[in-house]
């Protein structure tokens, strides 16, 4: 099933932003290798099985059912994957990702997803594989920046924080730091540490994360500036409210 | 110690800036920090709780604890297998409108008696007219009843009510020293009536009341005689805010059988009990349903109306609006967040933090009189003299109100890093946005409308609003606002917590109460929605101060609040 990009208003650079992620424009800008990937989501050793919660769709015998006729399942469907989950963290300082435009991202361009929304960590519930799939996209393209997102599963705080000295987004138990010129990480979504450090890539630089984030703050581009944002979302605002006022 | 009213947005703003710069300029403990309040970068010195001297006592407790009791107690090296709170600097919370600077451990309402207080006090409280019972005695029995016999049944219920005997005979009493937070007061819009009554048991309301507050309450009241009764706070802790109006109506039945020489068992007497436990009854709280497992005058039933009522602030700042919707946004955020959602309902402790921020470092107070005088210069209004609400005013004021404080976020880290959820800051800007278009325009759901407005706002700004919640609660409430139909919409006074939808998001209720605030004040109205509320705390001797809320939230923090009740020491040993 093909989706058609998504759009939003807006005539600034942030709003031309959200459209390319609703839209899956975005580049590939570092490579991750799929154990690194698997090693920094902490869910299964690197190199293993993906576990299962039950047999293959194909053994299983389901009942003859339209809905299932018309719905290919995704991969890790499948296979019976167990469902699991990538979560970010995305700086309030023009990090390229803001937690609703990745659950648009994952929503408009993935199946089986399961995206949640809240100000400081945004997370996709999946199929195992096909949830790797997602976070592999998001850690390998413009959509994020490793020194200004993290992967998180606990101990999320950071978004609303001051950055570090050197830039980079505050994180409480330290998972990923900046060495030399790029990212590392050595300690899995919820802390866990690795055998091994993890290369994120060099982090954006602050001109960089400004013509990148999807993120309207004063200083960058100021949500008052796009005037046609705000109107779009008064007349939302205004349609919802006239609607409930039915006095009948 | 001292609290301020700013009056204006210029002086809010400058005591914003003193909060911040007290939080993260000053060092606290030994956090060593003296951060530009405007930076967006910072060094994070990862001190962990050795940088806290409340955190250090209280790790030396919890190790006494398990001294003591051989089991494991509070050990803060068992956060996050070894990395103790304080990676960031721990900084402390000016309470707002005031210059009281606090550990945030200490606006937990388990640490703060000042805040557990407040709840006792509205938990164990009740309104009961009298008129029915008079008329039962007038015209039922042929008693004649008479200023003096009021008082005379007013005294016998004085010593009745904390659980003293009345008319029988070696009947087990509570000890005076345990309940001597336990009274009942009078009062009535008869001012005949009033003047013949002993001062002692009454509220005055041309005393307590500014004359043109006084007199729309006591034209609310009528000729009507209410009873103001605080049964012991010992009593409605040890069982439920049930217990509040049984034990009220089982000590006045007794009374009246006592004071009015009545048979103790005559059918008569089933007239009082049920006029004291039903007709003439006003519980703070209506009871919830069967789901929620609550009796009355619990925090679930407590409309936003009446809570705007108990707080008493109105009374003394008429002319500060703004001031009257802060300290009511203090007594409700921390009753609805804290003690509710966060202990009736959910059991997290966590909701302690989106309470403090709508009640500490003066933001909610910079953006509420940045967005009143907004209203005002704008639509030439002012207290009293307000603006017939329209789309186009709770547009511009939703707009106005929503990117001011985005702003205040951007232009200050420190404060964006203070309210580091979004669930926090969405209360904050919705609140101060919502409540002023209410002062503007005297009309609670406009400001409620205003409140949904800045809540799409914010989220398209910043990508993110709070947590999962907040997208049910807040992207649907606009079509609720206006809508009356019964199981819709309502108005702003009478929804309260467990208004659907309402029911189950931290942040919302209290901000929800500022904006009703805002309606009243803005109108110069004495009262919210009912005049006997407002008239049943206008007592001083309420041990929680309703007038300066957050100064007395800052006392408990101090562990400086010395107007406790309900506790045992009395009957303990000493420690």
């Amino acid at each position: 099933m093909a989706y058609k990009p998504q759009y939003y208003p807006g005539n600034t650079i942030i709003a031309e932003n959200r459209r390319n992620h609703m839209s899956n424009n975005v580049q590939k800008v570092r490579e991750i290798s799929d154990e690194d990937l698997t090693a920094c989501l902490g869910h299964r050793a690197p190199g293993s099985d993906y576990p299962s919660t039950h047999p293959p769709l194909a053994e299983m015998g389901e009942p003859d059912c339209p809905v299932r006729q018309m719905v290919t399942p995704t991969p890790g469907t499948a296979a019976g994957d167990r469902i699991r989950y990538v979560q970010w963290a995305d700086s309030m300082y023009n990090a390229p990702a803001v937690p609703y435009w990745r659950s648009y991202h994952a929503a408009i361009n993935y199946r089986g997803v399961d995206p949640g929304t809240l100000s400081g960590r945004q997370v996709v519930e999946a199929r195992e594989r096909d949830m790797e799939a997602i976070a592999k996209e998001q850690m390998e393209t413009d959509m994020t920046c490793p020194g200004l997102a993290g992967i998180r599963g606990a101990t999320v705080h950071g978004h609303s924080c001051r950055l570090q000295e050197d830039g980079v987004m505050f994180d409480m138990i330290d998972r990923r730091r900046l060495e030399g010129d790029v990212i590392i990480q050595d300690k899995d979504q919820v802390g866990v540490p690795l055998d091994r450090k993890v290369n994120l890539g060099k982090p954006m630089t602050p001109e960089e994360a400004a013509k990148k984030t999807t993120f309207y703050r004063v200083g960058n581009v100021a949500y008052r500036d796009d005037p046609e944002a705000i109107e779009w979302c008064q007349k939302v605002w205004e349609l919802r409210t006239i609607y409930g006022y039915q006095p009948k | 110690m001292a609290h301020y009213n700013f009056d204006s947005e210029a002086n809010a703003k400058k005591h914003f800036i003193t909060a911040m710069e007290t939080k993260f300029g000053k060092e606290w403990g030994s956090n060593q920090q003296a951060d530009d309040i405007q930076a967006t970068t910072t060094k994070y010195l990862r001190l962990g709780t050795a940088q806290n001297p409340r955190k250090m006592e209280m790790a030396k407790v919890g190790a006494e604890i398990t001294k003591k009791r051989g089991l494991q107690a509070y050990d803060p090296l068992l956060h996050l297998a070894g990395i103790p709170l304080g990676q960031r600097q721990l900084t402390p919370y000016t309470l707002g409108g005031t210059d009281i600077v606090v550990d945030g451990d200490d606006l937990h309402y388990v640490n703060n008696a000042a805040m557990q207080q407040e709840w006792d006090d509205i938990r164990r409280t009740c309104v009961v007219g009298m008129d029915l019972a008079h008329e039962t005695l007038e015209k039922r029995l042929g008693k004649e009843v008479t200023p003096e016999s009021i008082n005379y049944y007013l005294e016998v219920l004085n010593h009745a009510m904390p659980g003293a005997a009345i008319v029988q005979e070696m009947m087990v009493e509570t000890h005076p020293a345990m309940v001597d937070d336990c009274y009942v007061k009078i009062f009535t819009g008869d001012d005949a009536l009033k003047d013949e009554l002993d001062p002692q048991f009454v509220i005055d309301i041309e005393k307590m009341f500014r004359p043109d507050h006084a007199a729309q309450i006591k034209a609310g009241i009528g000729k009507g005689t209410f009873q103001a009764v605080h049964i012991p706070t010992v009593v409605s802790r040890t069982a439920d805010g049930g217990q509040t109006s049984r034990w009220m109506a089982m000590q006045v039945g007794m009374s009246f059988i006592s004071s009015y020489h009545m048979c103790a068992g005559e059918a008569a007497v089933a007239d009082l009990a049920f006029t004291a436990k039903h007709a003439g009854l006003v519980e703070m709280s209506e009871m919830l349903p069967a789901r929620r497992a609550r009796g009355p005058n619990e925090p679930g039933g407590l409309s936003f109306g009446h809570m705007c009522d108990i707080v008493q602030t109105s009374r003394k700042f008429r002319d500060d609006p703004c001031k009257i919707a802060l300290e009511t946004c203090g007594a409700a955020m921390m009753l609805y967040d804290q003690i509710w959602l966060g202990g009736y309902m959910s059991g997290g402790v966590g909701f302690t933090q989106y309470a403090t921020s709508a009640y500490t470092n003066n933001t909610v107070d910079d953006n509420l009189y940045a967005d009143t005088e907004y209203g005002w210069d704008t639509y030439g209004t002012g207290i009293g003299d307000c603006k017939e609400p329209s789309i186009d005013i709770i547009r511009d004021m939703g707009t106005w109100g929503a990117l001011y404080g985005l702003e205040l976020y951007e232009n200050y880290p420190t404060a964006l890093e203070d309210h580091f959820g979004g669930s926090q800051r969405a209360t904050v800007i919705s609140t101060a946005t919502g409540a002023a278009t209410a002062i503007t325009t005297g009309n609670s759901n406009a400001g409620l409308s205003a409140w949904y407005l800045s809540m799409y706002l914010h989220k398209e700004a910043h990508g993110r609003l709070g947590f999962f919640g907040y997208d049910l609660q807040d992207q649907c409430g606009a079509t609720n606002v206006f809508s009356y139909q019964s199981d819709e919409g309502l108005l702003a006074e009478m929804r309260g917590p467990n208004y659907p939808n309402y029911a189950m998001n931290v942040g919302h209720q209290g901000g929800y109460t500022t904006v009703c605030t805002g309606g009243y004040t803005g109108r110069g109205d004495g009262f919210a929605i009912n005049p006997l509320v407002k008239t049943c705390f206008a007592d001083d001797l309420m041990n929680f101060d309703f007038v300066e809320v957050r100064e007395c939230f800052g006392k408990g923090a101090l562990r400086e609040f010395d107007r406790c009740a309900g506790e045992r020491a009395f009957v303990i040993p000493a420690k």
